[in-house]
């Protein structure tokens, strides 16, 4: 289970970061009409939270190459290799996502230029993610050769760049708490964000239960002897961890069906906001991390 | 030197007994440290053992059969597809080669070749593989697998030639979908041989291939 680590690392995070951001942008898009001053105090921590993490994730993916010092070399095979295109599209991701956040931060820029920037980064962002998911539909290896490994990486981007972005929220408020005083706009905004993302992620959930019974059963009936073997590992030989992260992910549903069940009933308190958004946040994280090393770990290819 | 416009790998599996010489040649040609396999023999067998009810007699059903294989320089070299550096080349007289100054040791296609050949160095920090004894050709000689080999199964050449002379089949089990690649390499087949994607056995020398 831990074989390639460092890859582990920088395709959780490339698609955290991107998820949140994606997610960031979707909050401003949805409660456009909160007052400006608000939405920078309550969004802005988040963004600056995702530039350092994803650098982090790129220095990890160096950390799998044989020779790091010569890492720009993977940039060399732009016509014909994913894996080039995927480290140029998360250079450029990291690039403009880190100007944006200067611009945001300086508030450079009209902020309708800046609005368009951060426009520019999500779809950014969106392309690494598909140049993630490429790299890994090789045709060799039935257990990633199917459409499902894109949508099941789109599943992961989302849903923890949402929780993410929840927790990144709440940890902000809790740091303006203690400063001095949280401004009940602030709290206002949060809630119903932290709401929205709940709900997005109850669908994306039952997404996730929904095609991760369909790529079982699409490996399961692939007559290929390399799915045979994939699937013993996901199933045998590492089937406890399957079956961890199934038990995680119904938690954090669990948690996110019940904040939503109250909410419906009533007012919820700021501080079981903040405890459903970090709950929810560590148990799919820990999950996702689980779930990605399954995917390393089943790794099989065709042939000899 | 001879030129080619394309080389391939000759295996008379019906003849092989699997005694590894070609890839103790190799190992011991291009210095190998253990672990490293440019060539490699895979065992392939499968079958079961009856017992007759009449006379309560046992009767074996079993087949057994050997592929050396090291690097197949294929028409559509998935690792070369794939390498995100450009180290990987398909160039003179076919021959697929690593620059080892260029690879970065991302072992991308390690994941992506379904004969193995890319193998990784740790030491070295780069993938390597069979550059088809290239120093050997330039002086007019056999590759050094095709020319320890005892009894005397492998054969190397122009790969039109060897397909003039030998056949055109290379879809044996173990051995991957030749369409994925289209790979250099003629196969003599074992009686028992199965063809690709139907195979009812498995490598019984997993961990040493």
């Amino acid at each position: 289970m831990l074989t390639e680590t460092p890859l582990v690392i920088f395709t959780i995070i490339a698609q955290m970061s991107a998820g949140s951001f994606v997610v960031l942008g979707l909050i401003h898009l949805l409660y456009v009409r909160t007052d400006p001053a608000t939405m920078d105090r309550v969004s802005d921590p988040a963004l600056y939270a995702i530039g350092p993490v994803l650098v982090l994730g790129l220095v990890a993916s160096t950390f799998h190459l044989g020779s790091p010092m010569r890492a720009a070399n993977a940039l060399r095979h732009l016509d014909s290799s994913w894996l080039s295109r995927e480290i140029l599209a998360g250079l450029i991701f990291a690039l403009l996502g880190g100007l944006f956040a200067v611009c945001q931060w300086r508030k450079w820029l009209p902020a309708r230029t800046r609005q368009a920037l951060a426009v520019v980064v999500a779809v950014n962002g969106l392309v690494l993610v598909y140049c993630i998911g490429r790299v890994y539909t090789l045709r060799t290896v039935p257990a990633w050769d199917t459409s499902l490994t894109m949508v099941r990486f789109f599943t992961t981007t989302i849903l923890l760049g949402s929780l993410a972005v929840g927790a990144a929220l709440v940890i902000a408020s809790l740091a303006r708490a203690r400063k001095g005083g949280e401004a009940a706009a602030s709290r206002l905004l949060i809630l119903n964000s932290v709401r929205g993302i709940a709900v997005g992620c109850v669908v994306l959930l039952g997404v996730k239960f929904v095609v991760q019974q369909s790529y079982i059963s699409g490996l399961a009936n692939n007559p290929d002897p390399a799915a045979k073997a994939s699937m013993d590992i996901l199933s045998k030989t590492d089937g406890g961890f399957s079956l961890a992260q199934g038990i995680l992910t119904f938690a954090c549903l669990a948690i996110l069906g019940i904040f939503l069940a109250q909410l419906s009933r009533g007012k919820v308190g700021h501080r079981a906001v903040v405890s459903v958004a970090m709950s929810a946040f560590s148990l799919i994280l820990v999950g996702e991390v689980i779930g990605r090393m399954l995917f390393y770990a089943s790794m099989v290819r065709v042939g000899m | 030197m001879t030129k080619f416009k394309q080389l391939g790998f000759y295996i008379d599996q019906a003849n092989c007994t699997g005694c590894k010489a070609c890839q103790t040649a190799c190992n011991d040609k291009h210095d190998l440290p253990v672990g490293v396999k440019w060539r490699r023999v895979a065992e392939y067998a499968g079958g079961s053992t009856e017992q007759d009810d009449a006379d309560g007699t046992f009767r074996a059903n079993v087949f057994s059969y050997y592929t050396s294989i090291s690097c197949n320089h294929c028409e559509d070299p998935i690792c070369v597809e794939v390498c995100p550096s450009q180290a990987m080349k398909k160039g003179e007289n076919g021959i697929v080669s690593i620059d080892p100054e260029v690879c970065i040791g991302c072992r991308y296609c390690e994941m992506a070749c379904p004969y193995s050949a890319p193998q990784f160095n740790a030491a070295q920090g780069v993938m390597t593989k069979c550059d088809f004894c290239a120093d050997f050709l330039a002086q007019d000689r056999a590759p050094a697998c095709v020319a320890a080999c005892p009894s005397r199964v492998l054969d190397y050449g122009e790969v039109d030639d060897l397909r003039k002379k030998y056949g055109s089949e290379n879809g044996i089990e173990p051995l991957p979908d030749p369409d994925i690649t289209h790979p250099n390499l003629v196969i003599t087949p074992h009686k028992d041989a199965q063809a690709s994607g139907h195979g009812t056995g498995a490598i019984a020398n997993p961990r040493e291939i």
